[in-house]
């Protein structure tokens, strides 16, 4: 999905990716935007590049550098796939990139499959329909009225342990899930399988706002100062905050932490996965973001994502 | 009837169609074996016999080769009737991949003289392709009627002219596009609406129907075909 992408992973640093760019052109404006916007960010933190298969010269290297380093940025080793990138790196004395580059977290998200219904593709795709079991929809403040019995009924349910009740939940009673649901794909991503409870690794603090085509990820919490622009994705192993509209995708909890929660002064994303969980905006014409709800969060509860009205304890 | 979305880094069918709350995996995802090709198509919302194959916005455009989208498409022709390529503009390797499973093209360019010049190109090298590639069509898009009449926009009949090509349809410039793509509702199933129409034709001509083309033509704009033209408005 994205032109630039932030990776960041305890162990290793962080990795800004390129690699996505069609162009010299593109990697720099995006690398511009995100070095100098967050520049308190990149202080001291240990910065690998991934310029993937761009073809750069010796002198475009040098302007990229150069970027890099108004905002205090020294990349510690270039990736790049083509020699004469490779070539122009090593003039500008730079160390290339050992191994392959961190990837942005595989997905985990629980897609229906059954062998029995191997020919039945429509029976195996990812049909979000809205009265497809395991699926939430969004709702937006106009979009509340409409559904004012269903909430009733979920505050008493939810009432003992959620004091605000949830206010955004699916319109319909979902179906009893099918058998045929309850499989999931293996997850693609195994090692990150045992992650349960808060992540310990720490808190990844940015300041700017993630435009389209912009994607970055942390294992651990994030927090964007910011916007989420609709086509960006943010994407941690813990919880996501966002002091700004989040009006992209947000991944959650990656790895099958079903604890996370996603939280934004504006909760207008396309979709939010949380663990396990999908949830994606109801079909509406998307011209108008001024109508919010204020600030809300987003977990799990019964295996649903749910949307609540943020309330300070 | 299956859309593959190949504008790799620029997706947006998925937006076009009002889809993209619902993509979760995408074409890069089918081709690394992330999951299943069943799994990333996603179906329309209004018509339970199209699907969309989205594009991966993703970041390495060189994750799809031609050779894989050959075995793609040969997955996606068992499974549908139409299986409708959407290509990445320009000429390189995003081009040379939506083709390679191709048997027919569709050459879409604007009455722009530049537009035609790179249509041109275009239709070389689907030429170059022969053995492959059995026919190919044009679109004409956003042509507008009045400008050609006061000659300052290329007509049906020049273009044609330059690119010596058979014409698959008409579209006329409408401003019902760009309200039927900030709904996500395609214009091609809106009634009385000129583009509209323009691509249902296109449609049954691509089932192999005859459908007369519209006479966008006004140069002979007299008050009689004018009001011809009233009564009987669009013929694309
Ligand atoms: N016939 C038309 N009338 C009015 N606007 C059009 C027409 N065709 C295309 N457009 C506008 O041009 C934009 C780009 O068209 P698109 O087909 O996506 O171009 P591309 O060749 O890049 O795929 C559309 O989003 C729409 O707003
Ligand atoms: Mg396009």
């Amino acid at each position: 999905m994205s032109k630039i992408a932030i990776i960041s992973q305890p162990d290793q640093g962080v990795l800004i990716d390129v690699g996505g760019c069609a162009s010299m052109q593109e990697a720099i404006s995006h690398l511009s935007s995100t070095l100098q916007v967050s520049s308190q960010f990149w202080k001291g933190v240990n910065v690998a590049l991934n310029l993937g298969d761009l073809e750069l010269t010796s002198a475009q290297v040098a302007h990229i550098l150069a970027l890099a380093k108004g905002v205090g940025v020294y990349p510690y080793q270039v990736f790049a796939q083509r020699p004469l990138t490779r070539g122009a790196l090593l003039e500008n004395g730079v160390i290339l990139g050992d191994g392959t580059p961190m990837t942005l977290p595989a997905m985990t998200i629980k897609v229906p499959e059954n062998p029995e219904i191997e020919e039945d593709w429509e029976d195996e795709s990812v049909n979000m329909s809205d009265d497809e079991p395991g699926v939430s929809i969004f709702y937006e403040p106009s979009e509340n009225q409409l559904i004012t019995d269903d909430v009733t009924e979920h505050q008493t349910e939810d009432q003992a342990d959620q004091p605000d009740g949830p206010i955004d939940f699916e319109p319909k009673a979902p179906k009893a899930p099918k058998a045929a649901k309850t499989e999931k794909t293996p997850a693609p991503s195994e090692k990150k399988e045992e992650v349960k409870g808060p992540v310990q690794a720490g808190v990844m603090y940015l300041r700017q706002t993630l435009r389209s085509g912009q994607t970055v990820s942390h294992q651990g919490h994030m927090v964007i100062i910011g916007d989420v622009n609709p086509g960006a994705e943010v994407v941690a192993e813990g919880d996501i905050t966002v002091w700004g509209a989040l009006r992209g995708i947000a991944r959650a909890g990656v790895g099958g932490n079903n604890d996370a929660e996603i939280r934004a002064l504006r909760l207008q994303p396309i979709q939010i996965r949380i663990g396990d969980a999908f949830a994606r905006s109801p079909d509406r014409n998307r011209l108008h973001y001024d109508v919010h709800n204020g600030p809300e969060t987003a977990r799990i509860v019964d295996g649903k994502i749910k949307v609540f009205k943020f309330s300070p304890q | 009837m299956c859309l593959v979305d190949m504008d790799i880094g620029l997706r947006n069918l998925d937006i076009l169609m009002g889809l993209e709350n619902r993509v979760v995996y995408n074409l890069v995802d089918v081709v690394e074996e992330r999951c299943k090709l069943r799994q990333a198509l996603v179906k329309d919302k209004r018509m339970p016999n199209l699907s969309l194959l989205p594009a991966a916005q993703t970041r390495d455009k060189t994750a799809v080769n031609a050779d894989q989208m050959k075995k793609l498409c040969e997955e996606l022709k068992s499974m549908f009737d139409f299986v409708l390529v959407d290509s990445p503009a320009g000429i390189e390797s995003g081009f040379q991949n939506a083709i390679a499973g191709a048997e027919e093209a569709i050459v879409i360019t604007t009455p722009e003289m530049s537009a035609v010049r790179d249509a041109d190109r275009i239709i070389g090298l689907l030429e170059a392709q022969k053995d492959q590639i059995t026919q190919y069509r044009l679109v004409l898009n956003r042509l507008r009627p009045k400008m050609v009449a006061n000659s300052d926009m290329m007509g049906v009949e020049d273009v044609l002219e330059i690119l010596s090509v058979k014409l698959l349809g008409v579209v006329p410039e409408d401003e019902e596009i760009i309200i039927s793509t900030n709904k996500g509702e395609p214009v091609s199933g809106t009634d009385n609406t000129r583009s509209g129409l323009a691509f249902r034709n296109i449609a049954r001509r691509l089932r192999g129907e005859e459908v007369p083309f519209m006479d966008l033509d006004v140069k002979n704009d007299t008050w009689v075909t004018r009001i011809v033209n009233f009564f009987n408005p669009v013929r694309v």
